[in-house]
């Protein structure tokens, strides 16, 4: 069921070759606007196909919009050396394994709070609203130091444990505890009621009736922790121990191609052709999940 | 179904639940003793700033596996980490002092020598005047010292100088060709130069005032002040008042102002405009010399095409040095004796030479000899650093001397520089004073 | 570190445990009835977030915002002293005397007074283009979310050369060919904070455009049906109908941008670095923090930061509480 198909459409067509000229019009403004939004992947794209004399030459003009349709051996070049050299697909592979372990952790132990909050009384519940309000209101810039700390020594997680330093810290949100709980809300009792009927506990409530009715949240949350893993570099590049000779190397793709643009011999071509690799796996992944996240949204009704 | 979902969920419980009993770890690393491993070795950790992967990285490995093998029957073993400060400064640094809180500072750390104020005085370092002999200390451009004493031996050298385009420069009919290190131009002369530069029809000079985001405006610009007289803190680091503002280094920051106002430089210079011919001359430090090597063949085919001059001299030559440094920490070991072996062997000829062979740096020691060809652009460096070397500002708030500095540059078209100054005198002097009157 | 935390998780399970205890105690006025099965299974599943979030959220929040009390210097970790008020004074004082945090403070209301409005209605107006069926609008609707998914690097590093200075940068060099001098965007102190306004809602507002059209997705479509039969014009039918039915999501996406907006950090900081004319609350804290390493300080400018941003927030949500 695809619910915008269903929309209304706001602009009233009556007649035909008005109708056309209003289409045209719509294409055009929205192939500007389009131009204008993905400004950022269209240059990361003709960079990545530059020597650095090419590029140098290209900025400050249209032409940095432009591959180097002249010289497309150096584009294989770039991607080639990027491939070959930097064991990229080491730390994309790891960061696919750690944005796995947080989806999965997220939606249950996000989803298991939301639903709580959404669905049970208990005493105590206003205050944990509360606090869910707090914590998305309060800035966490200066809270990266304690945090550190209480990863680092309190709960000990070093060298190989301090994959649990990237995943555990990721795999609680509270955005996400709201967003489930505004979801779960709108579900109306008479599902439960009927599983409650047939004799199933509240957990067996949740995962047999509420999960399966709540794919567009799932595909949200989960889009939106791949997008969050995938992106982040500070917080892994400062708990990962750097890699012993031989052995896989822990950190994940964005911190790795930090470390890689400060290699001094890479050229700005070789590092726009790393992020093209490193940006399809986010592409794909949110034009697959798009429908979802907006019905995820929609039906959730969001309020603060 | 039920009971797998059951299962999970008391597995994560119990997981959590451990966490938290695990919290009990941490601690001292048992008083003054020295780490002793299974075989009787006595460990030495060194950490460093840079990724173990990288070519810099590679070399420090090679040099510790040297280490432990020549230490073996002194029962020595060194033990590096390697934590990249690719994520900038912060990462390293909380690392420190966490490090501190745990009580598992490594025995040798590297740091970036304008640290060494706060950090020396912060009792993060350990003082080592008195185990370096004196002829040891004169070996090297230049010492990571705090009050008089020694803190920190510096791994390898930087310098920077004026890269310039020789095709135009033949073009236009200018010869640099007597500017020497050793017999530097005087700044009326690099007035001239710029001059000449502006009538043949190009931009003069890329004088890096647009690179006030990070370190490099300051690293780089720094020595014009020096130059004028002009300083920027007292001799102990702890008054910037009456330096920072004084007429002298006013004078440095006309100077650099001047050269914006007759239009021989200006914050408009594109980051990529030497390298494509459009500017004479490009203020870098030694890095640049491999990308013109490699990058720019278009522009730049070889050696014959670019030159590098050195920084021009005022009342005083300076220029610029900056370099990331090994201490020994003031950490649980009270014996350093092993720290210090280690030290002498990283900062040894044998290791600096290896070091910058793989980096492409200048060695920080005087008797390590490369064979660079006279007037070339790492002679030109080289010689530079050790006639007129000056190293930056030495201030326990050596970052918000930064940041002032950066103000001040970006400010600079416009803005009085008389008031400019004052401003960053007391917000220099204001973060001294909090360091200080901290203890 | 370990005992410390300790202690505060005592006091935040005595703290907790008062909560519950008042709501037991006021259950009956408020005609609440509390079950013991049910608010035991409610707390066992709640339990591995609240483990985490203590942990992992709130125990750093609390340290940091107790750091605002203390003389923390980030070289010397093991020697920290409560200093009480001293760090709100010396934070009053820079404000009066017009230093760097007043120069955060107004920078900071200029970018929310600025990007709340721009990013919401920029938002609207793309929800609103691309909600209607069609291949093509499916396409202008990936396009338009791009800048959120691609990383800040990449899109600061673009913006940079946008808006370089001088005839190399490419605003500069278009707009010279309609005779216009180049200008230098960014450090012109009355066109950078719009420049970094500009940027910032181009590159968020496709978030909120998903939630826009999720809005949208849930008004009626017979109300339209309803309108045009009335005779209502577009602007009628977007007014009464529309903008009704997004009222609650337009709350929600004030608020949420709000926030947001209030704690910009990575554009300045890409873009012009630690300025007079672009320094923002935020990087003004990080700033301190980190490179100038005054934790407690920092702290503090946290702490009040966190105070006003929940006070607003809370008065939004009085004032648009659906009655």
């Amino acid at each position: 069921m695809d619910k915008i198909k269903d929309l209304p459409n706001f602009r009233p067509n009556k007649k035909p070759a008005k109708k056309t000229v209003k289409e045209v019009i719509y294409y055009i403004v929205g192939i500007i606007l389009s131009a204008i939004f993905i400004m950022p992947i269209v240059y990361m794209i003709a960079t990545s196909t530059k020597s650095e004399s090419a590029y140098a030459a290209g900025v400050g003009t249209l032409n940095m919009f432009l591959p180097d349709f002249a010289h497309l051996g150096t584009a294989l070049e770039n991607y080639k050396n990027v491939l070959l050299n930097y064991d990229i697909w080491k730390y994309a592979l790891n960061s696919f394994i750690y944005a796995g372990f947080v989806i999965v952790l997220n939606i249950l132990i996000n989803g298991l709070a939301g639903y709580v909050m959404a669905k049970l009384k208990f005493p105590g519940k206003r205050l944990l609203s509360f606090m869910i309000i707090f914590l998305i209101v309060v800035p966490v810039e200066t809270s990266i130091i304690p945090l550190y700390s209480i990863v680092k020594i309190m709960l000990g997680l070093k060298q190989g444990m301090s994959v649990l330093g990237v995943i555990l810290p990721a795999a609680i949100s509270i955005f996400n505890i709201f967003l489930f709980m505004q979801f779960f809300q709108n579900i109306p009792k008479e599902y439960e009621e009927a599983a409650r009927i047939d004799g199933a506990s509240t957990l067996g409530v949740f995962f047999k009736v509420i999960m399966p009715l709540s794919k567009p949240i799932l595909a949200t949350v989960a889009v939106f922790c791949f997008i969050g893993v995938w992106n982040d570099y500070l917080w892994p590049s400062m708990i990962l121990p750097a890699a012993d000779d031989g052995s896989w190397p822990l950190l994940p793709i964005q911190t790795a191609l930090i470390s890689i643009k400060s290699i001094e011999s890479i050229t700005t071509g070789e590092v726009m052709a790393s992020l093209v690799i490193t940006s399809i796996p986010i592409f794909v992944t949110y034009v697959a999940a798009q429908k979802y996240i907006v019905q995820g949204f929609g039906t959730s009704g969001l309020k603060m | 179904m039920k009971r797998f979902i059951a299962s999970i969920i008391s597995a994560l419980l119990v997981v959590i639940t451990l966490f938290g009993v695990t919290s009990c770890t941490g601690g001292g690393g048992g008083g003054g003793e020295p780490t002793v491993d299974a075989e009787g070795n006595t460990i030495v950790k060194i950490m460093f700033h840079v990724d173990k992967s990288s070519t810099e990285g590679q070399a420090y490995q090679k040099r510790i596996n040297a280490f432990n093998a020549a230490y073996k029957d002194q029962k020595i073993k060194a033990q590096p980490i390697f934590k990249a400060r690719s994520a900038g400064a912060s990462g390293y640094e909380t690392e420190l002092q966490n490090n501190q809180l745990e009580g598992t500072l490594a025995d040798i750390i590297t740091f970036d020598a304008p640290n060494t104020a706060a950090y020396a005085s912060s009792g993060l370092l350990y003082d080592i005047s008195d185990l370096i002999p004196k002829e040891d200390q004169d070996k090297f451009y230049s010492l990571n010292m705090y009050n008089g004493r020694l803190y920190g031996l510096p791994i390898q050298e930087s310098s920077a100088g004026f890269f310039y385009n020789k095709k135009i420069f033949r073009a236009a009919g200018i010869d640099v060709s007597g500017y020497t290190a050793e017999n530097p131009w005087t700044l009326d002369e690099f007035r001239a130069v710029c001059e000449s530069l502006k009538r043949y029809g190009v931009t003069a000079v890329d004088m890096r005032i647009d690179a006030t985001k990070d370190e490099t405006a300051p690293y780089l610009l720094y020595p014009f002040i020096y130059a004028t007289g002009g300083s920027f803190v007292s001799s102990d680091g702890l008054t910037a008042s009456g330096y920072y503002n004084s007429a002298a280094t006013a004078e440095g920051f006309e100077f650099i102002k001047g050269l914006i106002k007759d239009g021989y430089t200006s914050y408009a210079i594109g980051a990529t405009d030497f390298f494509t011919g459009k500017v004479g001359m490009y203020l870098s430090s030694g890095w640049t010399i491999p990308d013109l090597d490699n990058k720019y063949r278009e522009y730049f085919a070889s050696r014959d095409d670019w030159g590098l001059l050195p920084y021009p001299k005022g009342v005083e030559a300076a220029s610029a040095t900056g370099s990331w440094s090994y201490a020994i920490t003031n950490n649980h070991h009270t014996d350093k004796t092993a720290a210090l072996e280690l030290l002498k062997w990283m900062t040894s000829a044998e290791s600096s030479e290896a070091i910058t062979n793989a980096t492409g740096m200048i060695p920080a020691r005087k008797d390590v000899v490369k064979n660079y060809a006279p007037g070339s652009p790492e002679y030109t460096l080289m010689k530079q650093l050790e006639l007129s070397g000056r190293e930056r500002p030495v201030t326990i708030a050596y970052p918000t001397f930064s940041t002032t500095f950066n103000r001040v540059i970006y400010s600079l078209e416009n803005g009085s520089v008389k008031d400019l100054l004052n401003s960053a005198t007391n917000t220099l002097q204001d973060a001294i004073d909090k360091i200080k009157n901290r203890g | 570190m370990t005992k410390t935390s300790i202690i505060i998780f005592v006091l935040f399970l005595c703290a907790f445990g008062g909560f519950v205890a008042y709501d037991l105690a006021t259950a009956k006025r408020r005609k609440e009835v509390y079950r013991v099965k049910s608010t035991a299974t409610a707390y066992l599943m709640l339990l591995p977030a609240i483990a985490l979030a203590f942990l992992f959220i709130l125990l750093p929040i609390l340290y940091s915002l107790g750091y605002a009390f203390t003389d923390y210097y980030l070289l010397k970790p093991n020697e920290i002293n409560i200093v009480f008020f001293k760090n709100f004074v010396q934070i009053f004082e820079e404000i009066s005397e017009k230093g760097m945090l007043y120069n955060a403070i107004k920078n900071t209301a200029t970018f929310v007074i600025g990007v709340v409005p721009l990013q919401i209605g920029l938002a609207l107006f793309l929800a609103l283009f691309v909600n209607r069926p069609g291949i093509g609008s499916k396409i202008f609707k990936v396009c338009f979310f791009a800048p959120v998914v691609i990383s800040l690097s990449i899109t600061a590093f673009l913006w940079e050369q946008i808006l370089a200075p001088g005839e190399g940068g490419l605003l500069n060099a278009m707009l010279g060919m309609v005779g216009v001098p180049p200008h230098d965007w960014l450090r012109d102190p009355k066109t950078a904070m719009p420049c970094i306004i500009i940027l910032s809602a181009w590159q968020g507002c496709g978030y909120q455009m998903l939630i826009f059209l999720s809005g949208l997705s849930n008004i009626r479509k017979d109300l339209y049906e309803a309108a045009s039969l009335d005779g209502a014009n577009w602007w009628h039918k977007f007014w009464n109908v529309t903008w009704v039915g997004l009222r609650s999501t337009i709350v929600y996406i004030l608020i949420t941008v709000f926030i947001g907006a209030c704690r910009i950090l990575t554009q300045p900081m890409l873009m012009t670095g630690y300025m007079d004319h672009t320094v923002t609350l935020s990087y003004y804290m990080y700033n301190s923090g980190y490179t100038e390493r005054f934790v407690g300080e920092s702290s503090a400018v946290a702490l009040l930061m966190t105070i006003f941003i929940g006070g607003v927030t809370l008065i939004q949500r009085r004032l648009f509480r659906e009655k």
